[in-house]
């Protein structure tokens, strides 16, 4: 028997009521990633591919359709330390120094940091903020604090790699930087990875697969597999198959 | 840094020059014949009574730091339980709202009667605590940045964990500005409570032993003393607030809508709630009672009350004093208290015009918020007599410096860009106020009246108890002195009665104006 797939949903259905409307987010959504695999979820503002992932989360529950990560129901996988997570925003606690905040999932778990200091440390120098450690976010640019949640989300060890926007707030510039950083980091570790994205080129460039969703009701409309050899330099960027794939995703975007 | 010296310094300019008008004033006796002494005067009579201050300064410390601490406790407490579950929010927001507006000096003989030694002063501390710091805790620990509760639930944590990383933390700068704001409230509660139940030692029964001997300066003295503690009180908490608040600001702006509550929606439990919110404040006071074992004679329940004033041997007269006295303390209460409102506004809204003179203002509206006005009283009786005057301007002072620091530090918030909208299309100074500044006042300027409809009654019935010898506040003394049990807890129960509703009334106006111009509510 082979292992379950990282992620898998399979007829999900989410609808929001509140304030006498009520809003389909989500109508029959099904998807699975493969372990290892690296899937990009992209869709226009109020497609509902956040709710894919705070329902893939346990932070909301479906109201049909079934959600397995890593075989579990996503609480689980979630108690058992098996997922890892980065938001829009990087959330992090204010009062807490970097270290502090990298430790947070840590301490939920009910886990040690104490006897996995060089860990953690190696956390903080794979997203390059030696020497920020007791720095508090305030202190730090958006950019490091961004990183400060990347190394926050592979602290577990994470089997399942969950992003919202991660890079949502940062500027062109440094999103490039931080998707090449990604990339790397990644390859590293192995997990499966779902990254919720409005960037067309972001998601080509990281991905195996994009996910295009649609609004009203929110539902999968394409998959589109990315083929670029990995790992994949930033030339890639300006090649024109590369702008060829983005070009198509656009297209299925917009209704084509 | 620089700008922030240059503030400072033009703070300590604008104290410097009105103390010397004071001395001047003081020293040439322009004021009421002498009623106000000069500063030196004040200074030098403090220096030759200061043998009798310590035991008063000590019995007021002691009653408002006891109360400072309950009330504390039982507020943070009571948040923490008020967010953790809105419907017991919901459920006590009869009793706190009657928390928030009662006047303490109308239930100050309540509690003398049940309460026994420092108790009553104690309890009246604790009530002014209470509000501040509950809602503080119950806004703070709402607060939570949601993304970080996300955080901790997308790895399992648990209510407690959210709770305890990430809320009671994030809810700490809130609960010390609620400190901040309740140290002396504390203070105030303690020298009401004096004024309203007598004995021999604290500041509030030193003032008003001192009242009929016309000595202007040494009363003034006793007020300089009182509002140093309560300043002091609120330094040391701004102080430890500054330190945390430091490192906790958030530093980004949360964007993720907040959860909204299920609500209950059938509308037979929604009346039942409703019903139980209402008979709440009553149970509460019926409780008291039983639990305090005073006979019957001396306290009422709530039934014993509508008994005296319905049924009782004496009910037809004690509805005629009662009706009297409120027809001469409801108009000049909403009379100060328009006046109040009114002056705060036109200087709120006018800081656009003259942004220079409000600035040098706001330091001196900011001080008074840490005085205990009200307890001021009898200096004010020195200068204006015993009145109606007296009465309209105690009433005015209460509510306008609060009004006032709400309007302006409200208006502060109205983002640069809004104002300069109507500039960048060549708009004057008047185009710009009427389209942006007093719209966007509207909700401040509710938060304000919310904010002093509960003093303006309190401000009058002080003035009516310690001077002019009219309305609630003369009846409520009154009936202390005749013993008249069923009056003192009519006068009491009516008085919280109508300071509720009349919070009632801003708060229903407000959400339906604030509602139809699509804004919301300040707190």
């Amino acid at each position: 028997m082979s292992a379950p797939d990282g992620i898998s949903l399979s007829g999900v259905c989410k609808t929001f009521r509140g304030r006498g409307k009520i809003v389909e987010a989500l109508r029959d959504v099904t998807l699975s990633c493969p372990n290892g695999s690296f899937t990009a979820i992209i869709g226009p503002s109020g497609c509902g591919k956040s709710t894919v992932m705070r329902i893939a989360l346990g932070l909301e529950s479906a109201d049909s359709g079934e959600v397995q990560i890593a075989g579990t129901v996503p609480m689980q996988a979630a108690k058992a330390g098996k997922t890892g997570v980065a938001f829009q925003d990087a959330a992090l606690l204010p009062w807490r120094s970097v270290r502090r905040n990298i430790e947070v999932p840590l301490e939920v778990l009910g886990r040690s940091a104490a006897t996995v200091t060089a860990h953690i440390q190696n956390m903080i120098n794979l997203v390059g903020l030696k020497g920020y450690e007791n720095a508090l976010p305030g202190e730090l640019s958006g950019g490091m604090r961004q990183r400060v949640a990347i190394a926050r989300a592979l602290v577990t060890h994470p089997q399942i790699l969950f992003m919202d926007e991660p890079f949502g707030a940062l500027d062109q510039i440094l999103r490039r930087q931080m998707n090449l950083e990604l990339q790397r980091i990644w390859t590293e570790t192995g997990s499966t990875a779902l990254l919720v994205t409005h960037g067309i080129d972001e998601a080509v460039f990281l991905a195996d697969r994009v996910v295009v969703m649609h609004a009203n009701p929110g539902r999968i409309v394409d998959v589109i597999d990315i083929g670029f050899d990995r790992p994949r330099a930033p030339a890639l960027f300006s090649d024109t198959a590369f702008h060829k794939v983005c070009d198509h995703i656009a297209e299925v975007l917009h209704g084509g | 840094m620089a700008v922030e010296n240059s503030g400072r310094w033009r703070g300590l300019r604008t104290a410097a020059v009105l103390l010397a008008i004071w001395e001047i004033v003081g020293r040439l006796d322009l004021v009421a014949g002498g009623a106000l002494p000069g500063i030196s005067e004040i200074l030098i009579r403090l220096w030759v009574d200061w043998g009798d201050y310590p035991r008063h300064i000590w019995a007021t410390l002691y009653a408002s730091t006891i109360g400072f601490v309950i009330g504390n406790a039982l507020g943070i407490g009571a948040g923490v339980i008020f967010a953790l579950s809105p419907t017991t929010l919901r459920l006590f927001r009869g009793v706190n709202i009657a928390a928030f507006a009662l006047p303490p000096i109308a239930i100050a003989p309540i509690l003398v009667l049940t309460l026994s030694g420092m108790a009553p002063r104690i309890a009246l501390a604790a009530l002014g605590v209470y509000f501040v710091t509950m809602t503080a805790t119950v806004i703070g620990l709402s607060q939570a940045d949601s993304r970080a509760t996300d955080v901790i639930r997308a790895y399992g944590g648990t209510r407690w964990d959210i709770l305890r990383r990430v809320q009671f933390r994030g809810a700490l700068p809130s609960i010390l500005a609620g400190l901040r704001v309740a140290a002396p409230n504390a203070v105030l509660g303690a020298i009401l409570a004096e004024f309203g139940g007598g004995g021999r030692w604290g500041l509030g029964a030193y003032l008003l032993g001192s009242l009929g001997r016309g000595e202007p300066d040494r009363l003034w003295g006793i007020g300089l003393v009182a509002t140093v503690i309560a300043g002091l009180s609120y330094a040391v908490f701004a102080l430890l607030a500054n330190r945390t608040i430091g490192a906790t600001r958030a530093v980004t702006l949360n964007t993720a809508v907040p959860d909204a509550t299920p609500l209950v929606t059938h509308p037979a439990k929604q009346i039942a709630l409703t019903l139980v919110t209402i008979a709440l404040p009553f149970l509460v006071w019926w409780t008291f009672i039983k639990v305090t074992g005073v006979p019957d004679l001396i306290s009422k329940t709530p039934l014993g009350v509508v008994d005296y004033i319905f049924f009782g041997p004496t009910a037809e007269s004690a509805q005629k004093r009662l009706l009297a006295a409120l027809a001469e303390t409801l108009p000049i209460t909403f009379l100060g208290m328009a006046a109040g409102l009114g002056f705060a506004f036109l200087l709120a809204i006018s800081s656009r015009l003259f942004p220079r003179a409000i600035e040098a203002f706001m330091p001196v509206a900011l001080v008074t918020q840490t005085m205990p006005l009200v307890a001021l009283t009898p200096l004010l009786v020195l200068i204006l007599g015993r009145g109606t005057t007296l009465t309209l301007w105690v009433t005015i002072s209460v509510t306008f410096f609060p009004a006032f620091v709400t309007l302006a530090q409200g208006l502060a918030l109205v983002p640069r860009s809004a104002e300069d909208l109507p500039r960048a299309y060549g708009a004057g100074r008047w185009t710009e106020m009427r389209m942006v500044t007093i719209p966007a006042s509207l909700p401040y300027l509710f938060a304000a009246t919310r904010l002093t409809v509960p003093r303006a009654l309190l401000g009058v019935m002080i003035a009516e108890w310690l001077a002019t010898g009219k309305g609630l506040g003369n009846l409520l003394n009154q009936s202390r002195g005749f013993l008249d049990y069923g009056m003192i807890w009519t006068v009491a129960a009516v008085s919280v009665l109508l300071s509720v509703l009349f919070y009632q009334a801003v708060v229903i106006v407000e959400r339906r104006v604030l509602r139809r111009l699509g804004m919301a509510t300040a707190e």
